[in-house]
């Protein structure tokens, strides 16, 4: 008897499954053809429909750089809602630098996406094992350099000029140090920085180079130390390093990493700071004096657009203040010194022209020569850089020969704590 | 009626119980997860007919599909293979993880640096021998101990885990980085990279023919006897005259080994490279494989495949439904639990206060 009522509960079962397999079949059935990608079609760009992939490495909850993703996913949408073209998203959240982005991207590229965008650096080579299999999608690996040489006509890499927002808040740091020693609260050698960044990588020289030359252009007495904390992302690794900054003189912190602890931390031990993917404020309204971030609905919308199009798009893009693809989060007017938006407006506009350089070899030295010559890219796999000059016309040229940067000198003034990472 | 003296609910073991009711209680607790599974998917708002049709489609549905459920299924078979030894002989090897990643290293380190030097086959076969040995001697440390001073096997194993997994960050960093700061070893020469077979890295021939030989060290071998008897009574053993150190140490080497074959085969078939996750809390589930398996190798098979189906098709579930990512973890979780937990059904029975008849289920 009760062998026969469990036999009739797995029969149910059994029958579920294969309603179940029936259904999915169904609607994996109707997906397929959206796969095309224009389902109207016509010289117009009325009625299209993208499908467009995002892998993340986090989630929208880190509140840092796939969040910013998720900003610029989110600003893409509507923007291009006006244009007529409809983007149908699918997102892979949490996703490892390992095989299972391999897998994501075949997924993805399964499910019948246009395009599909890879958000971290680590991800690239296993998008770049994909896409030769499906030469009709467009692959996009963001931050990372391979397009150039992988003979791959459909991929991709983007980047933003995020040196030009460091640099900017770098100014905003700046003033607020020269504001404190005019003051008297601190003398013109106490301006000392503390920057904890996560690796010593190009993207984190760069990026705390410009924002140290900021600094010193409206503070000439400042110095910088910079503690590597050997993740991406561990904010109590970053709020330790922060604080171990901080109790070593540093009285401006900023950070190339992605939580917000270095900020409390600095609120914390009543030091000032600026921030970076996400706008501080709200956490540390005493010590956030701004923060930069990179608005990558800029180039999003120029990449679906662009696909929904039919068009070409250039594999190796990037672009800065001039079209907005860098932005400054708000200015925390209640802490910055006096005349800070003002100064900030004029920068902006000077980088937008062109008429400043952020690495500009006047006003650094390296060991107590100015820099002359420094290669760009390294194009024979060996990791060092070995050809295209980027030192030209009394600048250092940042991402001018491919997107992501390739700055990694250490200059005069930045004292780097630990380079173990 | 009320004999407030016993518990409401008492607990007695079971002995024999028959095979049809035995497979009875399975089936209900499968069930029972697809209907708990179901009800979270009411809870998320979707369909669960639905959900669990994008699962099944997601996971068998495409050849491509299946090709990555089979990749997922590859290392947990293989290393609920490495640590069905060990468990037969009540050796709590929780280390797989640790033995994966020592054979990555040990594979890897030929992989980078002796892929000009060697011919592709030749290569593959001096990286599959290096990361089985380096599998095996971690494996060996906490055996060594075990057998000379006593040592708890559960820590040590445990523990040896994490000090290979910083082993490998400090190479991603250090002397095996490729861009500077990139914290990234460079992907392996297409010499040292497993060759596919339908689709699919050739590491499911490798851990299917370890399956077969598996089972026949384990029931017809004289090794295999000894490990059967050591995990009945370690006593007994000694009686019989058997070394028991010297088994522990062999029966653990030969669970590295394997362990760090899976490890070549993930660094070498699937990344490509080496990287501190490569084995991505396998070692542990493999654990929840071999229990679930009963320590038999070929139900390894159908258990690890069921679980490389869990796995993608919670992943397209996720694409596809726009569910968080995390009730994969969940619904897997929920099948293992009750997978799990009717195994205890079956060990031992409840007795009801002021009744004698049998609760099955």
């Amino acid at each position: 008897m009760k062998k026969r009522k469990l036999l009739a509960l797995l029969l149910a079962g059994s029958m579920m499954l294969g309603l179940a397999a029936c259904g999915g079949g169904t609607q994996g059935g109707s997906e397929s053809p959206s796969g095309g990608g224009e389902t109207v079609s016509g010289g117009e760009t009325e009625g299209k429909t993208v499908k467009v992939g995002l892998i993340c490495i986090g989630d929208e909850n880190d509140q840092g750089y796939t969040y910013n993703f998720i900003r610029g996913k989110e600003a893409v949408t509507e923007a291009l809602a006006e244009k007529g073209i409809t983007i149908d998203w699918q997102i892979k959240w949490n996703i490892g630098e390992d095989s299972s982005c391999e897998d994501a991207n075949i997924e993805l590229a399964e499910a019948g996406c246009d395009l599909i965008i890879n958000n971290s650096y680590g991800f690239e080579p296993f998008m770049l094992k994909v896409a030769p299999d499906y030469p009709e999608i467009e692959f996009i690996a963001c931050t990372n350099q391979a397009s150039a040489v992988d003979d791959l006509p459909n991929t991709h890499n983007a980047f933003a000029n995020i040196y030009e927002g460091r640099y900017l808040a770098g100014v905003v740091a700046g003033m607020k140090l020269q504001e404190m020693i005019d003051n008297g609260e601190i003398t013109a050698d106490q301006a000392v920085i503390g920057y904890v960044g996560a690796y010593s990588f190009a993207e984190v020289i760069s990026g705390f180079t410009a924002y140290y030359l900021g600094a010193k252009s409206v503070c000439p007495s400042v110095t910088m130390k910079v503690q590597f904390v050997g993740s991406w992302s561990d904010a109590t690794e970053e709020g330790n390093a922060a604080q171990a900054l901080c109790d070593a003189g540093c009285v401006m912190i900023s950070q190339h990493s992605d939580n917000t602890t270095p900020a409390t931390a600095a609120q914390n031990a009543g030091a000032f700071h600026t921030g970076y993917n996400n706008d501080m404020i709200s956490v540390a309204p005493e010590a956030s004096l701004i923060g930069t971030r990179i608005d990558w609905s800029v180039y999003f919308e120029y990449a679906i657009e662009a696909v929904a199009n039919g068009e070409e798009f250039e594999q190796d893009w990037c672009h800065g203040m001039d079209e907005g693809a860098v932005v400054m989060t708000p200015l925390n007017e209640e802490i910055a010194a006096a005349g800070t938006a003002e100064k900030l407006a004029e920068v902006e506009e000077a980088i937008r022209s062109g008429e400043l350089q952020v690495f500009d070899t006047t006003t650094f030295t390296v060991e107590g020569q100015p820099l002359t010559t420094c290669m760009a890219l390294d194009t024979d796999g060996d990791f060092v850089a070995d050809s295209e000059e980027a030192v030209f016309d009394g600048a250092f040229h940042e991402s001018y020969f491919q997107s992501a940067p390739y700055f990694t000198v250490q200059i005069d003034g930045i004292e780097w704590l630990n380079s173990a990472y | 009626m009320h004999d407030s003296n016993n518990p409401l609910i008492r607990l007695a073991k079971r002995e024999g119980m028959p095979k049809g009711q035995v497979w009875a209680i399975r089936a209900c607790s499968f069930l029972a997860a697809i209907l708990i599974s179901a009800l979270i998917f009411l809870l998320m708002g979707h369909n669960p007919f639905g959900a669990f049709g994008t699962m099944i489609v997601g996971s068998l549905g495409k050849k491509t599909a299946i090709r990555q459920t089979v990749k997922i299924a590859i290392p947990l078979l293989g290393t609920a293979l490495a640590i069905a030894p060990c468990f037969k002989m009540r050796f709590w090897n929780i280390g797989a993880e640790g033995q994966i990643t020592a054979g990555a290293v040990g594979a890897s380190y030929f992989a980078l640096f002796w892929a000009d030097k060697l011919p592709s086959p030749v290569l593959l076969v001096v990286m599959a021998v290096s990361g089985a040995i380096c599998g095996g001697l971690w494996a060996l440390v906490p055996a060594f101990f075990k057998a000379k001073w006593g040592t708890n096997e559960t820590l040590f194993t445990l523990m040896m885990n994490y000090i290979m997994i910083g082993v490998v960050k400090w190479l991603q960093g250090g002397p095996w980085e490729g861009r500077p700061g990139s914290q990234i070893i460079p992907q392996f020469d297409s010499a040292a990279v497993l060759p596919k077979v339908l689709g699919v890295h050739c590491g499911w021939i490798i851990v299917l023919i370890l399956t077969v030989a598996m089972f026949f060290y384990m029931k017809y071998t004289k090794q295999g006897y000894e490990i059967a008897v050591i995990g009945e009574s370690e006593k007994t053993a000694r009686y019989a005259g058997m070394n028991v150190g010297k088994i522990i140490m062999r029966t653990m080497f030969l669970s590295g080994a394997i362990a760090g074959l899976v490890g070549f085969i993930v660094a070498s078939g699937a990344d490509n490279t080496l990287y501190s996750g490569v084995a991505a809390g396998v070692g542990f589930t493999a654990i929840t494989v071999a229990w679930l398996a009963q320590l038999n190798p070929f139900a390894m098979v159908g258990i690890s495949v069921l679980l490389g189906v869990l796995d993608k098709g919670a992943d397209t579930l996720q694409t596809q439904l726009a569910v968080p990512a995390s009730i994969s973890d969940i619904i897997t979780g929920i099948f293992l639990f009750c997978m799990l937990g009717c195994e205890f059904f079956i060990n031992y029975r409840l007795i009801f206060r002021g009744s004698h008849k049998e609760v099955a289920k």
